[in-house]
């Protein structure tokens, strides 16, 4: 009923919520079209079959312990066997997923690296079981090996490329093989496949929905050909796709083992038990909080082409043990730039906050979705057309990730399962995509393991950790730099624990590692993409600070190598002296983070750092010896220390003074309670304020999309 | 009986009213936002997050024009309860709205055993 728009929503609390009329939410606000069928992306888990319900009656739940465990090692031995047999980068330093799916197609159980991409790339597996196996100019067999990217039907970015094989046994289907991950190189107009300034979806390269590229195990040499020749880098291309095919081929003989010893009904009833299982534990850890409507929003200040303020709040409605994820009153779309999400990936998207926080502890896979309802008001940025180009959908849907953690934090706190409170991991994302000739001489273009250097947010009861991971795959590493030197064409200089670059608080958010790099002596091409340049997609959480803004940074002309070599003085390479003093000659950029390819020369600096994760709680309750320890370890700078901690310490000893300290934050919340204004009063001058028009031009209705003339003092009141 | 929701927060029953649970102040009704009970501040952010750099736009701190930082207090001893990072005259989030019936009914055991304690 949410697709009519306007109709009030099932439940009590939801009677409260009223949906936009004239828009879709439960469901792509494009329809059907060659190789894309959104109904098998909205549709939920396929009943089981009779081969799976006589399975399942076979498995105690200590039994299915056991089958989940095994099934679980073979899918992380596939990942080590696709991150070693890999040559891009975005494949090693753990981009990526295997799985294993259900007979129909559903993701029963997937390694680490990227959840979400399991939790997107199935709907090509059941168009395939739904229009290609009967088809007698396709069909399906053993040995078939699929391939398919395109953001539509079912992916995230024509950049993330996936293989999968069905898996049989005496002719009977009994799973699904899966294996893929950001690829990089596509044909798209950049090199390394984000392209900022694309708009359409014409610019984005390849787009496969779903294609059968080989039989019996082998590849098709004429499909190969068109391939290669369609892509900037087709020896990587080439070894990419041929670990994949051999990834699913390991998984499927892993199986098939399995079946040797089980029979096939249990380990096709098995997948499909886990899910159910999986399905019925998250109903009951979300029946254990607190009923309520819970709301959260987050702002964009760019969308590819230009600078412009994009608005994505997130309300959840707890009820029970269901939820309702509602997007309402999003940014419509804008036809200037990739920043575009479709539906199913702010659904999947979730799962990245869900699966490591929410539902912490719990097997991941998409039976944990089942109890939630997603509702994206579209057509919008976050519910877009077919047309539009998707390559950063991502930063859609982070904010909504983003706004679900916030709002997780909140929901958890009076919980059991409070060990999860937390802020964001950090999402300022910032990604520099090389492209170039690399040192084996062979043509190269993806992103390096900077990547996985992002701070986490800040915990109930301790900081964050610094460089501790991948936004989308906190299981990550960032791999050596000698080896990245090699494969990509560029060199670091430097990865560094920088400063005043996380968010503060009682706890404090953790800190990227930022890498400094240089263009080797052929120079490099460069795209940068990003978000955040201006504010934060990082908040902090009951009264902790977020962490800053990530603008794109680099140094031109500065010939760095034969700088330090003619220097006598010792210079620090990190993000903050570079930007604080300019201890080198050159050109120093600070910009929008969206930009196009350009060419940098040998001796170019490229500053590079993926943003810090939010404080937690009131900054004058941090412990001030952990603020002395942040500042000997070099994360904060003194003023941070005295100003916004009020410590009171000496400087050369780094020797608190307790009453001294203890006196200034009396006198800080003084200040805060001349400073702070009552509601009424507050609200009086606030509503006055309005950002300038130029920076409204992509938003929508202000203050609230789709509600012209909405002047209430808080946002989402609709009844 | 209160009950802790956020690290600031209790909401005390049967009164159903949000409390400082580092003072006591009391907050307001528990059907209305907290922040209503607050004492509210419209912050450069700049004033907390350094300027790193030498642009005026593009510094690793946020743009005052873009966004601002708004801090809720307690009303009772200055506690920084809340912050939001919005664009200047955005509505404010009310983000916590919880179903007070049920969750009356989720601590009312504990609630009653509070009160015989406290008679």
């Amino acid at each position: 009923m949410a697709r009519a728009g306007g109709d009030y929503l099932m439940g009590d609390l939801m009677n409260s919520i009223r949906l936009h009329e004239g828009f879709v939410y439960d469901r792509h606000a494009y329809g059907m079209g060659p190789g894309r069928d959104p109904d098998l992306l909205v549709g939920g888990l396929e009943p089981p079959s009779a081969l799976e319900l006589e399975g399942m009656e076979t498995l105690s739940a200590v039994e299915l312990e056991v089958f989940q465990h095994k099934i679980t090692s073979i899918v992380e031995e596939a990942r080590d066997v696709y991150m070693a047999l890999s040559i891009s980068e975005g494949i090693i330093t753990g981009d990526m997923n295997t799985s294993v799916f259900t007979a129909e197609g559903d993701p029963a159980v997937v390694a680490t690296g990227i959840y979400f991409h399991t939790l997107l790339n199935y709907p090509q597996v059941k168009y395939i079981l739904k229009y290609y196996r009967d088809n007698p100019t396709v069909g399906l067999s053993d040995g078939d090996v699929y391939f398919f990217n395109d953001p539509t039907c079912g992916g995230v970015h024509t950049f993330d490329m996936f293989v999968s094989a069905p898996i049989f046994h005496e002719g009977v289907l009994i799973g699904w093989a899966e294996v893929g991950g950001h690829q990089g190189e596509c044909g798209s107009m950049s090199p390394g496949g984000f392209s900022p300034t694309a708009t359409t979806r014409w610019e984005e390269g390849l787009h496969v929905g779903a294609l059968r590229i080989g039989d019996n195990w082998e590849l098709r040499q004429d499909i190969l050909d068109f391939f290669l020749n369609s892509v900037r880098n087709p020896f990587v291309f080439a070894s990419d796709l041929k670990a994949r095919v051999a990834t699913c081929k390991r998984i499927r003989d892993r199986v098939l083992r399995e079946v040797e010893r089980r029979g096939a009904a249990q380990v096709a009833g098995g997948l499909r038990k886990i899910l159910a299982v999986s399905s019925d534990l998250a109903r009951q850890r979300i029946s254990q909080l607190n009923d309520g409507i819970y709301r959260s929003v987050m702002f964009n200040d760019g969308v590819g082409l230009e600078s412009g303020l994009i608005r994505l709040p997130t309300t959840v409605i707890k009820e029970g043990d269901s939820l309702t994820v509602i997007n309402q009153g999003v940014s419509p779309e804008n036809n200037m730039g990739p920043q575009h999400c479709t539906w199913h990936l702010m659904r999947a998207s979730m799962g990245v906050y869900l699966f490591t926080y929410f539902f912490r502890g719990l097997s991941p896979n998409i039976g944990l979705l089942e109890p939630i309802r997603t509702l994206v008001e579209g057509p919008s940025v976050a519910n877009c057309g077919v047309e539009v180009a998707h390559g950063e959908g991502t930063t859609i849907s982070a904010m909504n990730v983003q706004n679900l953690h916030v709002i997780g934090s909140k929901m958890l706190f009076d919980s059991p399962h409070k060990l999860s409170v937390s802020a964001p991991f950090s999402r300022n994302v910032m990604i520099y995509v090389y492209a170039g000739v690399n040192s084996y001489g062979y043509r190269a273009a993806n992103f390096t393991g900077t990547q996985n250097l992002a701070g986490q947010g800040a915990r109930f009861d301790m900081d964050g950790e610094h460089a501790s991971g991948f936004y989308w795959a906190s299981v990550t590493d960032a791999g050596e730099v000698e080896e990245s030197d090699m494969r990509l064409p560029m060199i670091t200089l430097a990865r560094v624990i920088d400063k005043d670059v996380h968010g503060f608080g009682k706890y404090r958010g953790g800190t990227p590692s930022v890498e400094i790099a240089s263009a080797p002596m052929a120079g490099c091409d460069l795209t940068t993409r990003g978000a955040s340049d201006r504010l934060s997609h990082n908040p902090g959480i009951f009264g902790g600070y977020a962490g800053p803004p990530n603008p794109r940074f680099v140094i031109k002309n500065v010939d760095v190598f034969k700088q330090l070599s003619e220097t006598r003085d010792e210079v620090e390479l990190s993000q903050y002296t570079l930007a604080k003093r300019h201890p080198l000659s050159g050109n120093y950029v600070f910009s929008y983070s969206s930009q196009p390819t350009e060419h940098f020369n040998y001796g170019d600096l490229f500053v590079h750092g993926v943003g810090g994760g939010g404080g937690y709680g009131d900054v004058l309750e941090r412990e001030p010896d952990d603020v002395m320890e942040d500042l000997k370890q070099n994360v904060i700078s003194s003023d941070v220390a005295r100003n916004v901690y009020r410590v009171v310490f000496d400087s050369e000893t780094l020797t608190v003074d307790g009453p001294a300290t203890e006196d200034d934050r009396d006198m800080a919340r003084q200040e805060r309670l001349k400073r702070g204004k009552p509601f009424a009063e507050f609200m009086e001058e606030w509503q006055k304020l309005r950002p300038s028009d130029d920076k409204l031009r992509y938003y929508g209705d202000w203050p609230e999309p789709n509600s012209p003339g909405y002047s209430k003092p808080f946002w989402g009141l609709f009844e | 009986m209160r009950v802790s929701v956020t690290e600031y927060l209790d909401i005390e029953l049967p009164s159903r009213r949000w409390i400082c649970n580092r003072c006591g102040a009391d907050l307001g009704p528990a059907d209305r936002s907290y922040k209503e009970g607050c004492l509210i501040a419209n912050r450069n952010p700049q004033e907390v997050h350094p300027v790193i750099g030498t642009d005026e736009h593009f510094n690793f701190s946020f743009d005052p024009d873009w966004v601002r930082l708004v801090e809720f207090y307690c009303p009772g001893c200055g506690t920084m309860v809340e912050t939001e990072y919005l664009p200047p005259g955005h509505p404010l989030t009310w983000d916590i709205q919880i179903d007070l019936d049920s969750f009356e009914i989720r601590h009312g055991k504990d609630a009653q055993n509070s009160l015989e304690i406290g008679q």
